[in-house]
């Protein structure tokens, strides 16, 4: 049916076949990094820095996917929990906890609130509502939330610690930190992690069936609803990752407001790899961290305003292309 | 027909009657007022600020500004009247700003608009409160025009010294005491940055071409590790940060981990102690980097009967506010200078008299400014405080150095 | 069948009758805000074709408002226009505006679209930024102002030609086209609906829409800067037509009160702490979604029921 009506809407022989282009992309964009980061080393740090924020923005993009997939709804909330969250590590860490035990007991405070969210929020407005419906209480649940934050814990910035040792490595005349290292392997490691739990446990199976297929899935006795609030889990958690990965750098600091720049990017990540794909999310994060870089460094007529539109035309060009996303099937869905 | 006729016609009626109620009712509550605010024993004052978004970290200034209030009222007050100062949250939204704002003139009746925040916010209610002769008092922005446009705008004056006044000091020092230097600016790409880029460039007189690499950031980018990177490249070998603070920490941090270690200027706004830990646990070196200051300095003098003063309003007054935040001290000296101008103003205190006031201070010294420093208007200076003094981070805090650069305009 | 029309066109007169009597009952300040109730009507009207009618999902009308904003104050602060002259010009600068963003958008779908007109809402106040030299950047344009009781006017009086020309659209054969286009594309472009052209026609109307109401959101507030067309304002624009109820009337008068007068009452109201406010204006938005999911037009129309059946027949 979409693939349908979309053709029609399109001058005939205007339909690219786009499975060659998205590996020739990103093997073209790979080279293209390669070889300006060996020419000079202003391009290199450009591009590690970049790739260092991508992470953070993929790695709440992950997040964006989880609940996409699960709902087929955007979460607007998704950068104010993972905010609420981090606060709450941090909160152990004001009480004493050391940072490990302190990132662990958060994680699975965020799995219980996420779920805690859909129960109380989602579930009774997805039970009478359309997905405007639910993207209007996730935009509800972002005001409040973030209001939240700075109710409970006060306007100034905080400081949270790193996970990771705060060396700095120099190769070449490139700098780079763990932090930034541990930020992309974290983002990565999650979404290899998610790719096993959903194909090799009953669980992710079932989760998957209950997006995809929810009557066919209640039929062979599969908690739909359940499923639904572990999403939220699940994403929350990741969200709360992202969220300690983000303050814990320079570039992000520990305030309310924290992930709304985030969150934004981490969105225009989620539509680049395709709203779906987990592994697209971590590729259009990336993507857009080194893109800002290059694109404020190298290309004069971008002033520092212009940087977000700019960097938005370069998103709708590649969705014009490919509507779904890098990443993206041409999955039927329901409708 | 003829049913449905009378029906619309009942209703018609109906609502005309209940419109002409709530109109009588409005018409009779609106009669009878005197200086609006002013009561035997009271004075009503408000202001907008940013108390949610982006901005909120000035958050704090207001509640600061109160608690000063408050500690005035439990000492009796101003010549008999209690200070009741209501302040609302613009969200640094001039769309809000402008009908709290009208908010505050027609419903709460305020004496005096005090205090507002952001120089956007303040253009776009300026118009609206000289056309009606309401004052807009010490407004928390540092931009040149609420001195320079007195004439236009005779109800508005500002508090702290204007930007360009602050960096053309830096200026000033670079091309006297910094020899060889190649300076490289990080800006805000707005008129805040460009205010201060102009001071700089004043400041630095016929050693323009010191400077080696301009990069701007945009209000919105948190992010300015890809500017830092820029400089660092340019060669430069002086850092003069004119960002707001979230930027700031990020500018000083990422210039560490680069390895690039500039003799860095960081502008008053942004270099509040508690900004400068923060930034020195997110890993920047920010030994010997200098700034300009006009408040106060109470954590290099904490046994003074100032600091002692300062700390125990904030603890009674204004609970879990951090007197390390050097925002915190500029809301008790702005209201200070609020209190001394009412005072000044006399038992019967007009509009007019309070800019009056304001604006014929010969060298009145503030408490909590930094010592030495005086506030002086007259009719064609508007400048309030024009004093300030360089300071540098040592350890764990700021140390003043040199004499007070009088006169910085 | 006539018992209904006539009891409907009763209401709306009567309604229209409060809406032109109540600024004399109310404050200055009451009246411009009762203005900016207005505003938010006029563009969550223009949302409602577009979403309402076509099932296009925008969450950038704030972008479209920025456009008719800055057409406004840029010609009356830099050319000498007078601001009421300046509506039709803003009307068209709309038009064109969603005509831009509608073509491409024809690509796109579901979420997808969504999140792209996401960006232009976030895209165009950058844009207004960076080109001080017409939009006075950060720092604005001031315009002149004007009494509480011009504005209300002036707010009222576009949101009743609002009001007659949506009604007019929507009842004739473009509305038809709109409406066949949301209930299934394939059928509608299978009896003739030319899909490019409807979708993007809807767009464009929906934007000058909110053009309109973007002048006269800066003529309220007699000052534009990039900062009053933020990413908020688009979102409380739909916050407004979800609340409110799409396609419904009174549904939107409901939700332009909504997000106009519960933020801004809650806000300057002396008992709560400030940092509340976001809190409890958040969650009133999902305990609204949960028990009203298909907004306060519901409410009223479950009242209406209930009013009619009473009522003892003729």
């Amino acid at each position: 049916m979409t693939a349908l009506s979309l053709t029609r809407t399109l001058p005939s022989g205007f339909r690219l076949r786009t499975s060659w282009l998205v590996p020739l992309l990103l093997a073209g964009g790979c080279i293209f990094l390669i070889v300006g980061g060996l020419s000079s080393s202003l391009f290199a740090q450009q591009t590690v820095s970049g790739l260092a924020n991508g992470g953070i923005y993929a790695s709440l993009a992950v997040a964006l996917v989880l609940i996409y997939r699960a709902t087929e709804v955007i979460n607007f909330a998704q950068g104010a929990l993972a905010t609420f969250t981090t606060y709450i590590a941090w909160q152990l860490g004001d009480w004493g906890l050391s940072y490990w035990p302190a990132f662990v007991a958060t994680l699975g405070l965020a799995f219980v609130g996420g779920m805690l969210v859909e129960l109380v929020v989602i579930r009774p407005v997805e039970r009478r509502g359309s997905v405007l419906t639910i993207v209007i209480a996730s935009i509800g649940l972002l005001i409040a939330v973030e209001g939240s934050v700075g109710w409970i814990w006060g306007s100034q910035v905080k400081f949270m610690p790193s996970a990771f040792p705060a060396h700095v490595y120099r190769v070449g005349g490139v700098a780079f930190s763990l932090q930034d290292l541990g930020t992309i392997f974290v983002s990565i490691a999650a979404v290899i992690v998610l790719a096993l739990f959903f194909r090799f446990t009953k669980l992710g199976l079932a989760m998957r069936a209950s997006a995809v297929r929810p009557e066919a899935a209640r039929l062979v006795g599969v908690r739909v609803s359940w499923m639904l609030s572990l999403g939220w889990g699940l994403a929350a958690t990741l969200g709360a990752v992202s969220g300690m990965m983000a303050a814990a750098s320079p570039s992000v600091l520990l305030q309310p407001s924290m992930m709304d720049g985030v969150l934004i990017y981490a969105f225009a990540a989620a539509v680049l790899g395709g709203l779906e794909s987990p592994a697209g999310a971590v590729v259009g994060g990336l993507a857009i961290g080194v893109l800002l870089n290059l694109l404020g460094t190298y290309v004069g007529w971008v002033t520092p305003a212009l940087l977000l539109p700019v960097a938005f035309v370069v998103m709708l060009v590649v969705l014009l292309v490919k509507p779904s996303g890098l990443f993206g099937g041409t999955r039927v869905r329901r409708v | 027909m003829t049913r449905r006729l009378k029906v619309s016609v009942a209703v018609s009626v109906l609502a005309v009657a209940a419109v002409a109620a709530v109109v009588g009712v409005a018409v009779a509550a609106a009669a009878g007022s005197a200086t609006p605010g002013l009561t035997k024993t009271s004075i009503k004052i408000g202001g907008t600020f940013p108390l949610t978004g982006p901005a909120q970290l000035y958050g704090v200034i207001p509640k600061a500004e109160n608690a000063y209030f408050q500690y005035v009222n439990d000492h009796g007050g101003v010549n008999g009247r209690k200070i009741k100062f209501v302040y609302y949250d613009d969200g640094y939204n001039p769309a809000q700003t402008v009908p709290l704002t009208k908010k505050l003139v027609q419903q709460d009746k305020v004496f005096a608009v005090y205090g507002s925040l952001g120089t956007a916010p303040i253009l776009a209610t300026r118009d609206y409160l000289n056309k009606l002769k309401v004052p807009q008092v010490l407004v928390a922005t540092g931009d040149s025009y609420w001195a320079t446009q007195f004439k236009k705008y005779p109800w508005t004056t500002g508090f702290q010294p204007d930007y360009p006044g602050e960096s053309k000091v830096y200026g000033q020092f670079i091309r006297n005491k910094v020899p060889q230097a190649k300076i490289g600016v990080l800006m805000q790409d707005d008129a805040y940055g460009q205010n201060y880029y102009n001071g700089l460039l004043a400041g630095l007189g016929d050693a323009k071409a010191k400077v080696v690499d301009v990069e701007k950031y945009d209000a919105t980018q948190t992010d300015v590790s890809q500017q830092v990177v820029k400089l660092k490249a340019s060669g430069a070998n002086v850092f003069a940060l004119f960002a707001t603070p979230t930027q700031t920490i990020t500018a000083l941090a990422v210039a560490t981990k680069i390895g690039w270690k500039p003799v860095t200027f960081i502008n008053n706004v942004s270099a509040s102690p508690l900004f400068m830990a923060l930034a020195q646990k997110s890993g920047a070196n920010v030994q010997n980097d200098i700034t300009a200051t006009y408040v106060y300095d109470t954590i290099n003098n904490p046994d003074t009967a100032t600091t002692k003063l300062y700390e125990s309003i904030l603890a009674k007054y204004d609970k879990g506010a951090d007197p390390n935040d050097s925002l915190n001290i500029y809301g008790v000296a702005s209201a200070w200078t609020f209190v001394n101008a009412l005072k000044q103003a006399g038992p019967n205190p007009t509009r007019q008299g309070l800019i009056d006031a304001l604006m014929s201070m010969k060298k009145v010294v503030n408490p909590f400014l930094y010592p030495g420093v005086k506030m002086s208007t007259s009719k064609t200076d508007h400048f309030l405080i024009e004093q300030q003094i360089l300071e540098q981070y040592k350890g764990q805090a700021w140390k003043p150095f040199g004499h007070l650069f009088g006169n910085a305009r | 069948m006539t018992r209904f029309v006539a009891a409907r066109a009763t209401v709306i007169a009567a309604a229209a009758l409060i809406v032109a009597l109540l600024p004399f009952a109310l404050s200055d300040y009451n009246r411009s805000q009762g203005a900016d109730v207005a505003v938010f009507y006029v563009v969550i009207l223009g949302l409602n074709i577009v979403t309402g009618y076509t099932g296009q999902i925008s969450i950038g009308h704030g972008a479209f408002m920025a456009i008719g904003g800055y057409a406004t104050a840029i010609l009356t602060h830099d050319h000498g226009w007078n601001d009421l002259a300046t509506l039709p010009i803003s009307a068209l600068a709309g038009f064109g505006a969603g005509i831009v963003v509608g073509l491409p958008a024809l690509r796109f779908r579901g979420t997808y679209l969504a999140l792209a007109t996401f960006a232009v809402a976030l895209a165009v106040p950058q844009i207004a930024k960076n080109y001080s030299g017409f939009t006075g950047g950060t720092e604005g344009l001031a315009l002149p102002i004007h009494s509480g009781l011009w504005l209300y006017g002036l707010g009222w009086a576009a949101a009743a030609i609002a009001t007659v020309a949506a009604w007019l659209l929507l009842r004739a054969r473009t509305g038809r086209a709109f409406r066949a286009v949301r209930d299934s594309e394939v059928a509608a472009a299978s009896s003739g609906v030319s899909l490019p052209v409807y979708k993007t026609l809807a767009f464009g109307i929906s934007a000058a829409f909110a053009a309109v109401a973007g002048s006269i959101y800066v003529l309220v507030n007699n000052f534009v800067n990039p900062d009053v067309f933020g990413l908020t304002l688009s979102l409380y624009v739909l916050i407004g037509a979800v609340v409110g109820g799409l396609g419904s009337l009174w549904g939107t008068i409901a939700g332009a009160a909504f997000v106009q007068l519960l933020p801004i009452g809650l806000t300057s109201s002396h008992a709560l702490s400030s940092q509340s406010v976001p809190v409890i204006f958040g969650a009133v938005v999902i305990v609204v979604m949960a028990l009203v999911p298909r907004g306060a037009a519901d409410l009223l129309r479950v009242g209406a029921a209930l009013a009619v059946r009473r009522s003892p027949t003729p």
